[in-house]
């Protein structure tokens, strides 16, 4: 028993001063919310009335985390809180920069490629048709080196697959084309008039008089391909003839945009294995929203007229190229296949922007929230001083009050700050999570549920005394019961931080995290530490004084310590 | 609480009210006075309903929409900064400006409402010309009024959810009356916060609505660990039909020790945050924090025993299994021996001293009936291990 309890006491003492020990050797700290050093935050939500999904929802936080990280804001935090997102960017003050930050649209762009720099291989060449057994280009060549595909449905053979060896010394493009379509007139479509079907109807991203909507604000118009590097990721602008980044870091310079990603059917995009690589599958809507737009920018890509003479039909999401496919056929009737070196992952998330393209969502700024950064510094030095003095005045009212005994409080409280720091570094550093005020006001609160528990415990032990028995006894029947009575009280202290964490947003997020974490080390503490530290101090020499917490044990105590009157 | 507890009859074990309450040994008739616990809730509670009638709640920016900004107004007027509200195209003459004070540095803060962001990112330029501070300094906040519903909306929502699983929690650890009776005295606190900020018109933020989520857990911690206690008890007298009223009156006097001093652990820190983080530093975001927690804890310890414990008794009393048993309640030495009762060795020490101070064993004369151990020829046999 006795050696069980110095186990015990010891591994969770190791615990602690190990994990301090990583937490600072490996410079880990608790990152501080926006609220505590200045910064901007900005809670997104779609607009009012819109269809959307959360998968759609989670891709727009990856996208925004991509835009800001280009930008290189520090330690942002960016998270989707059930149907909102919320974008913390410390250090940012300007808030229309915040506010294009965020900037995402969710729309994906169907534009035509006019060249591309590409810092790999050299720009795809227009060669339109490869042989399906192909696999030239290296693993590292560029978006623009996809190519499209056709129709699953018709038969090999046609025109298309006259397979020609790969053309032009293209290095990188696989090419495989199975069959031709059926039917196409290649002098019906203009290119004028495919460039004249912008993004479909009411969903066009118009400029929009208050900026609070955000959608794109047609800044950047850099017009040579290749030549300028912004810093961090360009706005897109549909309408205008820009040089987007593709996913790789090459440049692409592309035309107006000449259908939006409402071409497809939601959710029919899938990553698929073609012909021993992985690839992407999508269907499109019939009638002339879908395959008539498809077609339309795919004859024009086809033939490489002069609006697409690279026969590249780019899929832009936010100003960055996803894809840059060789168009390889120019009629489609049901679906569409992309293949071309991709990774199962690139496939994967290929597919999925196309998904989201399908059913874009426009989010507005509900929230813009600009603290300044002394005011934020203000308010951590009082929470960490008033912290500090509430801490110590608890301290000297346990030490009044409980005597000796009050070591263990000492002790256990500095275990559980330790274990609550480590992990809140922890979490800033793997998890993208931030310690806010409401945070650090949540962990002064645990204080007091701290303390809680050991009154709890403090009070039955003395109960137990008073009762006629043995400290060491004494302890033993007072933990059993009061740990019964902790757990059921944390209980209802995690229900309400759990309810509190699911179903609300920002700042209440934030404290409820923090409550509830320090209300499960509550509970690790007391029985792991508390337990055998009272245990073990009940069976020493060290509070087998006379008045130890200040009560006397009774006269029929075992040991007998001395009869009071 | 001193008055409360002063002694009421000459056998005592400890002669201060001060120790006694230290050593456990009180033996305050809880039961014989909520009367005057009811009273002062329902008074507070009619103040609280006919304040939210007259004046309602002074809700934040969070819940109505709107724009605020905060300048450090050293070289900033009230005045001035209209002119530039009003040169940005704001009405100036509907926002509302105070002057707040943070960190010995007096601030301006001005709410407007909504405005779009080409026209507050204007403003805040020209307030951070006007106050000749850098724009870094000047702090903004803007809320769309329907995403300040949204907030309302959800902060109901896990209000209700919440109330619904730990009643429910309640219910199965212990039992329904108890649940009934926690929630009671929990609904009672909020609603008595609530009508302090009414009263007082204090502004409601979201700070403000986290803690009052967080009394919840507190009033129902204290609540729990009384009930923990009378749980603890009904099991101890089952077999001794004492009245409810008594396993009650018996439960607080064994615990108004520890809910003191819980009470005490948790409030001490808060108010550390607000006197010294929110008041000596001025933090104002502590501020909004720390007051409504400190609310919140107060209201929460006295509901736990004077709101949650009397409701308690009552809903029992109505079983069919009390009722049965409802007697006088046990007061002064009668009940000191149930809260006392129950080991040998304390009851031999009970009366070595009695017999030491007051000369004479008679006194203690006239035992009650409803003492446990008057019921039983010999020592209980120790209890089976149950499941708890």
């Amino acid at each position: 028993m006795r050696r069980k309890l110095v186990y015990s006491l010891s591994a969770i003492l190791l615990l602690a001063v190990s994990l301090m020990a990583i937490t600072l050797g490996a410079g880990y700290h608790p990152a501080l919310g926006l609220d505590l050093r200045g910064g901007i935050s900005v809670t997104l939500r779609p607009v009012t009335g819109q269809a959307f999904d959360k998968s759609s929802l989670d891709l727009a936080v990856e996208r925004i985390r991509e835009r800001v990280d280009s930008f290189g804001v520090g330690e942002p935090e960016i998270l989707r809180q059930d149907d909102a997102i919320v974008v913390n960017l410390p250090g940012v003050n300007d808030q229309q920069q915040a506010i294009d930050l965020v900037n995402v649209t969710g729309k994906v762009y169907l534009r035509p490629v006019i060249g591309c720099a590409n810092p790999v291989t050299t720009t795809p060449v227009t060669s339109i048709v490869g042989t399906a057994t192909t696999t030239a280009g290296t693993a590292t060549t560029a978006v623009a080196n996809t190519t499209v595909v056709n129709l699953p449905t018709a038969t090999t053979g046609a025109s298309a697959t006259s397979g020609s060896t790969p053309t032009s010394g293209a290095p990188g493009p696989t090419r495989r084309v199975n069959s031709v379509p059926p039917t196409t007139d290649p002098a019906s479509a203009t290119p004028a008039a495919l460039t004249a079907t912008p993004p479909t109807g009411g969903t066009a991203p118009t400029d929009t008089a208050s900026s609070d909507t955000v959608v794109a604000t047609g800044e950047t118009t850099t017009t040579v391909a290749g030549a300028t590097t912004t810093t961090g990721l360009p706005f897109s602008d549909p309408a205008a003839t820009q040089v987007l980044p593709t996913r790789d870091g090459g440049k692409c310079q592309v035309g107006p945009s000449g259908g939006t990603g409402e071409v497809f059917v939601r959710d029919s995009a899938a990553p698929r294995i073609i012909g021993g690589g992985w690839g992407v599958t999508v269907d499109l809507k019939t009638g002339g929203s879908g395959e008539g737009v498809w077609n339309a920018l795919a004859k024009e890509c086809f033939n490489g007229t002069a609006t697409c003479p690279s026969k590249q039909l780019a899929i832009e999401l936010d100003g960055q190229i996803q894809s840059a496919p060789t168009v390889n056929a120019e009629n489609f009737t049901g679906s569409v296949q992309i293949t071309g070196n991709f990774t199962k992952n690139e496939a994967t998330k290929l597919a999925q922007v196309m998904n989201s393209g399908a059913l874009p969502i426009t989010l507005q700024a509900e929230a813009v929230q600009t603290v300044s950064a002394t005011l934020g510094k203000d308010s951590l030095r009082a929470a960490l001083i008033a912290g500090a003095i509430g801490v110590a005045l608890v301290l000297a009212f346990m030490f009044a009050y409980y005597r000796r005994l009050a070591v263990v409080v000492l002790l256990g409280l500095c275990v559980s700050g330790t274990l609550v720091y480590s992990i809140t570094s922890f979490i800033s550093r793997f998890y993208n999570g931030v310690l806010s005020l409401a945070g650090v006001a949540g962990l002064i609160v645990s204080i007091g549920v701290t303390i809680d528990s050991y009154v709890v415990f403090f009070e039955r032990l003395k109960d137990e005394m008073r009762a006629g028995r043995s400290l060491r006894n004494s302890a033993q029947r007072g933990f059993k019961a009061a740990f019964h009575t902790i757990l059921v009280a944390d209980s209802v202290s995690l229900i309400g931080a759990a309810v509190l964490w699911y179903l609300s947003v920002g700042a209440v997020r934030g404290f409820a995290f923090y409550l509830g974490l320090s209300t499960l080390i509550d509970v690790f503490v007391a029985y792991f530490f508390t337990r055998p530290a009272v245990l073990l101090l009940a069976r020493s020499k060290f509070m087998s004084g006379k008045k130890i917490m200040g009560m006397e044990p009774s006269a029929d105590a075992n040991q007998a310590l001395g009869a009071t009157s | 609480m001193t008055e409360v507890l002063a002694p009421e009859t000459e056998v005592s074990l400890h002669r201060t009210a001060r120790a006694r309450l230290y050593h456990g040994e009180t033996r305050v008739d809880f039961m014989g006075r909520k009367w005057w616990g009811i009273g002062v809730s329902a008074a507070l509670i009619i103040a609280t309903i006919v304040s939210l009638f007259a004046q309602g709640l002074n809700l934040g920016l969070d819940f109505n929409g709107g724009v605020q900004w905060e300048v450090p107004s050293a070289n900033i007027t009230d005045a001035q900064a209209r002119d530039v509200l009003n040169a940005n195209g704001v009405t100036a003459a509907e926002a509302k400006i105070v002057t707040v004070s943070a960190s010995g540095v007096e601030r301006l803060r001005i709410q407007t409402s909504e405005q779009p962001a080409d026209v507050r990112q204007k403003v805040s330029a020209a307030l951070a010309k006007a106050a000749k501070v850098d724009i870094k300094d000047i702090s903004s906040n803007s809320v769309t009024a329907s995403w300040g519903k949204e907030i309302t909306n959800k902060a109901v929502r896990a209000l209700v959810v919440f109330i619904i699983l730990v009643a429910l929690f309640i219910a199965w650890r212990f039992e329904w009356a108890m649940a009934l009776s926690a929630i009671a005295a929990m609904l009672h606190d909020v609603l008595i916060s609530v009508g302090i900020y009414s009263i007082l018109q204090l502004e409601v933020t979201p700070a403000t609505v986290i803690a009052f989520l967080t009394i919840l857990g507190f009033s129902l911690y204290d609540t729990i660990v009384v009930f923990d206690k009378v749980d603890e008890n009904t099991v101890r007298f089952a077999g001794s039909r004492l009245p409810y009223d008594d396993v009650i009156n018996v439960s607080m006097n064994q615990v108004v020790m520890r809910s003191l001093n819980t009470s005490l652990a948790a409030v001490l820190p808060v108010l550390s945050l607000l006197v010294v983080g929110a008041g000596l530093l001025g933090a104002i975001s502590l501020r909004e924090f720390a007051l409504a927690l400190f609310v919140g804890l107060v209201t929460g310890s006295y509901s736990s025993i004077f709101i949650a414990a009397p409701l308690l008794a009552w809903v029992k009393g109505q079983t069919p299994k009390y009722k049965a048993m409802r007697g006088p309640r046990a007061v002064g030495v009668d009940l000191e021996r149930l809260v006392m009762g129950g080991s040998p060795a304390a009851r031999r020490e009970a009366q070595r001293l009695r017999s030491a101070r007051a000369g004479d064993a008679a006194a203690v004369g006239g035992a009650s009936v409803n003492a446990p151990e008057a019921l039983l020829t010999h020592a209980p046999r120790p209890r089976k291990k149950k499941r708890r």
